[in-house]
């Protein structure tokens, strides 16, 4: 039974939102990280989050896929109440990429670990590996002999071959240099795009936040707003 | 569920070897005596001793905990054990009888009450203190007295590692969210993977950090 105990309404959903945030208040023990979040999230939609250090990003994408309930608020994705569903019943439309690539993958090679997703939803099509710059010859290895960013891009690859409606990842580019960091964001963005879809994408690089952003929120003191962040000066201000 | 819990009550200020060898007798007893009442009465004992260091909470979960794992043991007992008074008949000859209920009761007690000194021992005892004072007094070699508080140390990292695993497979469609307890167990077998690996590579750094910094050259006085 989920703790908050408004779970008689669940939140109405717009035409094209795919996320829906409704005063959403989180706390662990006597530290208060959400006092009532909202905002929404619309298909087609490159929404980056930013925030300093422990505001509460990552758990704010841990509440969007149902990994964590809110204790106030309601929490709608893809048309289902967070409070009322299975987090593995939405796994399909709502893919999350965590920090730490090592966390997913446990899969004997590449392949198996891409398509692990595909084939645990029902979905046939191979995905294009290539996008993510995995060789063909190098489908059959061990992922955990790959290095850091590769295995952030296998990963990665795991979570877009399932085509999900809503992306959530959570700083995809961390560990990465500049130019794998660009590739990873262009086919997150390409996928986007050709699927429509929607990306909540949690960052610390400004300057990918302003290359791919449709839009820009802030999380500060357990609030989020919309920021129109361009420099590291502007996010100080803001915060 | 091991972790340390900081205070500084009687228990804490207790000297670790102290704690340790108080925490083995009163397991010890626990074998020694074959009565449920005593059984109770230590039970009772280890759970005042919690509620002492402010672990009154964790100290029933514990109990509640054990004695939910030893449950299985307790139905094994008396679904086994023939001998003495029919309490009640199964199906032909197969019976339960007042000895094996008692028998399987006393076993349930035995390993709650036998668990729990050592589990309150570790929680009201630094990993770093408990390994020095074991090499101070009981002259284990400090090599097995730093790898045992490494090990004691590892153990909330890595269940927070567990948990971080079982939510990105959650995340995945795995459903690890499911209430079946043996669905659940048949699904975390593959993913003791990630945390095997995990583990290995987190210890591997900290012996090559320890032997850089000199672990190994110090010898006993």
């Amino acid at each position: 039974m989920p703790k908050n105990k408004q779970a008689a309404l669940p939140p109405k959903m717009l035409p094209g939102e795919v996320l829906r945030f409704e005063d959403v208040r989180l706390s662990f023990g006597e530290l208060k990280i959400l006092q009532g979040v909202s905002f929404s999230v619309f298909a087609g939609e490159f929404v980056i989050l930013l925030g300093e250090n422990g505001a509460g990003k990552s758990t704010l994408l841990r509440l969007a896929n149902g990994l964590l309930k809110p204790d106030i608020g309601a929490v709608a994705v893809c048309g289902h109440d967070t409070r009322q569903v299975k987090t593995s019943l939405i796994a399909k439309e709502v893919g999350f990429l965590f920090q730490n690539p090592d966390r997913q993958i446990f899969n004997k090679t590449i392949r198996e670990e891409i398509e692990f997703g595909m084939k645990l939803h029902g979905i046939p099509t191979r995905p294009s590996y290539t996008e993510f710059r995995i060789p063909d010859f190098a489908l059959d290895d061990d992922p955990f002999t790959l290095s850091r960013g590769e295995r952030q891009r296998v990963a990665l690859a795991s979570v877009l071959a399932c085509e999900p409606r809503l992306m959530l990842l959570d700083e995809p580019t961390v560990g990465l240099d500049d130019s794998e960091a660009r590739q990873l964001m262009d086919a997150v963005k390409r996928r986007q795009r050709e699927n429509n879809a929607a990306v909540l994408l949690i960052t610390h690089d400004l300057e990918l936040a302003n290359a791919y952003a449709d839009r820009k929120l802030l999380l500060e003191r357990g609030r989020v707003a919309d920021a129109d962040i361009l420099s590291w000066e502007d996010f100080s201000a803001q915060a | 569920m091991l972790t340390y819990y900081p205070g500084k009550t009687f228990l804490h200020r207790l000297d670790p070897t102290l704690k340790v060898l108080f925490a083995f007798t009163i397991s010890t007893a626990c074998f020694v005596f074959a009565n449920i009442f005593v059984l109770l009465g230590i039970l009772l004992f280890e759970f005042l001793l919690a509620l002492s260091c402010g672990l009154w909470k964790w100290g029933l979960r514990s109990i509640l905990g054990l004695l939910k794992l030893c449950a299985l043991l307790f139905v094994i007992q008396i679904l086994t054990y023939g001998d003495g008074d029919v309490l009640l008949r199964l199906y032909g000859d197969w019976v339960i009888t007042f000895e094996g209920a008692e028998i399987g009761l006393i076993l349930t007690l035995r390993i709650t009450a036998s668990a729990l000194p050592l589990a309150l021992m570790l929680r009201v005892t630094k990993p770093t203190a408990l390994a020095n004072s074991l090499y101070r007094y009981l002259h284990i070699p400090y090599k097995y007295a730093f790898a045992f508080g490494m090990a004691m140390r590892f153990i909330p990292i890595f269940a927070e590692e567990m948990a971080e695993i079982m939510e990105a497979q959650t995340a995945r469609g795995v459903e690890l969210d499911t209430r079946s307890f043996f669905k659940k167990i048949r699904l975390l077998m593959p993913l003791c993977v990630p945390l095997l690996l995990s583990s290995v590579r987190k210890i591997e750094t900290a012996t090559i950090s320890a032997e850089l910094r000199g672990f190994g050259l110090r010898k006993r006085k």
